[in-house]
């Protein structure tokens, strides 16, 4: 199988780093959870796969070429990216429509008409469930909705690589489902692969292929039907911690809780 | 009336001369304001308009040619303010305040020491877009059509950098420089707008045509296209008015462009308490 992302002793933070040691792998039509305690990193890493910061140490490469070397505008034409939902109230008067196909633009390519654009926005729309939306005012928009549009923009280009953080946030727990649902198809059948960030460790270990537990370092990187011992939770989080089990196949609980 | 007066005005050959200037003033400023209120940027158009008194000073000092200095100087300031924030993490609003007491001071004790040199305060801080000359002429045009360039090529990015600075950087988008871009084309256009509207009321165009429009619009052709009218519509009725009643053509047109906030402003809320009440 072809490795989409794959990260190498990546170190970032100065002297007292956020990341430390870093390796992971991520191959193609992967899904994989990054859970750990507020401050662990997973938005740093997340930042750093996309090349919005440097890694004091280590190398990323995604899709087998290295992100510091190569071409990052050509790379990332092929990575969909979700960043934490804004603390701020959206300010600029634009339709959803126009949101999403913010997603498209290539600032090295000025003279691609916009309308160009209407058929791929339309279809990401009807795949988020939220067509009806699409000439409405993005600032009128509720906070699950809007959330619904951002994760809307980030895969209008139908990318190869999908990293969301926290895309669970302000959505009601059966938008969430729902979500988490047509993430999982996207991997099964169009061969996506993605790393999502998300606190609800229950609801992200039942949807992916394998959670890693990460507090400034990758503590336990867990396969599908593998339980997460617990001293890792302890290890991250400083207390125990103790989960319900989802079903017979979720990871990341612990033999007990089941 | 107005017709009258728009056909006194077209006869009167000093007034008619200021027009395709104005225009053209009008057409670029318009289009950079919705670039302006998208980003935030008002104060520190403030701030780069002001400092430019600097940039005149010292080369009304030098006895260089005042608009090609000025150029020079208002984007240097502007390129300054955007790198600043970023390399010692000082908080924009602060540095632009800083930049610009320090360079009005300077700009001011500068214009005194020209002595004799002859100096038209007047128009500097106000505008006097009636003396235009022919080499000014050309200089603006020239400005005013890399301003639209620049703009034409960057105009989605900057809105997409905008709306969502994070999503657009890792979408292999050259944030940093774009944004440096974006202000030096500000510093640009404050120059076009001095001779019209002077330091003192240049970022009233720059600001003004799209707070008209940003009440009316959910995109960004539409935003563009109502503020450029708002700003022409703006300039001819304040030259008309300039021309009636004998007023300084640059206050004039702010004047009238602030009088069309107020006016959309009005209608915008009376609009919602409408919707609400239905």
């Amino acid at each position: 199988m072809s490795c989409v992302v794959s990260i190498h002793n990546l170190r970032y933070g100065g002297s007292v780093p956020v990341l430390d040691g870093i390796t992971l792998r991520l191959d193609a039509g992967h899904f994989m959870g990054i859970v750990g305690p507020n401050g662990a990193g997973k938005s740093t890493l997340l930042h750093l796969l996309v090349g919005l910061i440097q890694p004091d140490h280590g190398h990323i490469d995604l899709f087998g070429q290295c992100l510091k070397r190569f071409n990052r505008r050509k790379l990332l034409r092929h990575v969909g990216f979700l960043p934490q939902l804004p603390t701020q109230q959206p300010h600029l008067p634009v339709r959803v429509r126009d949101v999403v196909a913010m997603g498209m633009i290539d600032y090295g390519n000025p003279f691609v008409p916009a309308g160009s654009f209407d058929h791929s926005v339309s279809s990401v729309l009807k795949m988020m469930g939220i067509r009806s939306l699409g000439h409405e005012d993005y600032r009128r928009l509720s906070g699950g909705q809007r959330q619904r549009v951002r994760i809307a923009r980030a895969l209008v280009r139908k990318p190869k690589l999908l990293l969301l953080d926290e895309p669970s946030a302000a959505l009601d727990n059966q938008a969430q489902e729902r979500l988490y649902r047509l993430l999982r198809q996207l991997c099964d059948e169009w061969g996506m692969s993605i790393i999502m960030v998300d606190h609800d460790i229950a609801a992200v270990s039942s949807h992916v292929d394998s959670v890693a537990c990460l507090n400034r370092r990758i503590h336990y990187h867990a396969r599908r039907g593998e339980s997460i011992p617990d001293d890792v939770w302890k290890l991250m989080y400083g207390e125990h911690v103790h989960f319900m089990a989802h079903d017979a196949t979720c990871i990341g609980c612990s033999q007990d809780a089941r | 009336m107005i017709t009258d007066l728009l056909m006194a005005l077209l006869d009167s050959p000093v007034m008619s001369a200021a027009i395709p200037p104005t225009l053209a003033i009008a057409i670029v400023t318009a289009t950079i304001s919705v670039m302006v209120l998208a980003h935030r940027l008002s104060f520190l158009t403030v701030g780069v308009s002001h400092s430019t008194l600097a940039g005149l000073g010292m080369a009304v000092l030098l006895g260089l040619p005042l608009l090609p200095a000025a150029t020079l100087f208002a984007i240097a300031i502007a390129l300054f303010l955007g790198m600043m924030p970023e390399r010692r993490g000082i908080h924009e609003d602060a540095s632009t305040g800083i930049l610009f007491a320090g360079s009005m001071a300077l700009g001011i004790i500068l214009l005194p020491l020209a002595g004799t040199r002859q100096v038209d305060l007047f128009g500097l801080l106000f505008g006097d877009i009636l003396t235009i000359g022919p080499a000014e002429r050309s200089w603006l045009w020239g400005l005013g059509l890399l301003i639209l360039i620049m703009a034409f090529l960057s105009f989605r990015s900057w809105w997409s950098l905008a709306f969502d600075p994070i999503s657009a950087a890792a979408g292999g988008m050259p944030a940093s420089a774009l944004r440096l871009l974006l202000y030096g084309t500000i510093g640009l256009t404050t120059i076009l707008c001095v001779k019209l509207a002077g330091i003192v009321l240049t970022a009233g165009f720059m600001i003004l045509p799209a707070s008209c429009a940003w009440f009316w619009c959910r995109s960004l052709l539409r935003l563009w296209l109502i503020s450029t009218a708002t700003a022409i519509l703006g300039a001819m009725l304040g030259l008309v008015l300039s021309y009636a009643c004998d007023w300084p053509t640059g206050p004039a047109i702010v004047l009238v462009l602030s009088g069309t906030f107020i006016l959309s402003w009005g209608l915008a809320w009376l609009k919602q308490r409408v919707r609400r009440v239905n």
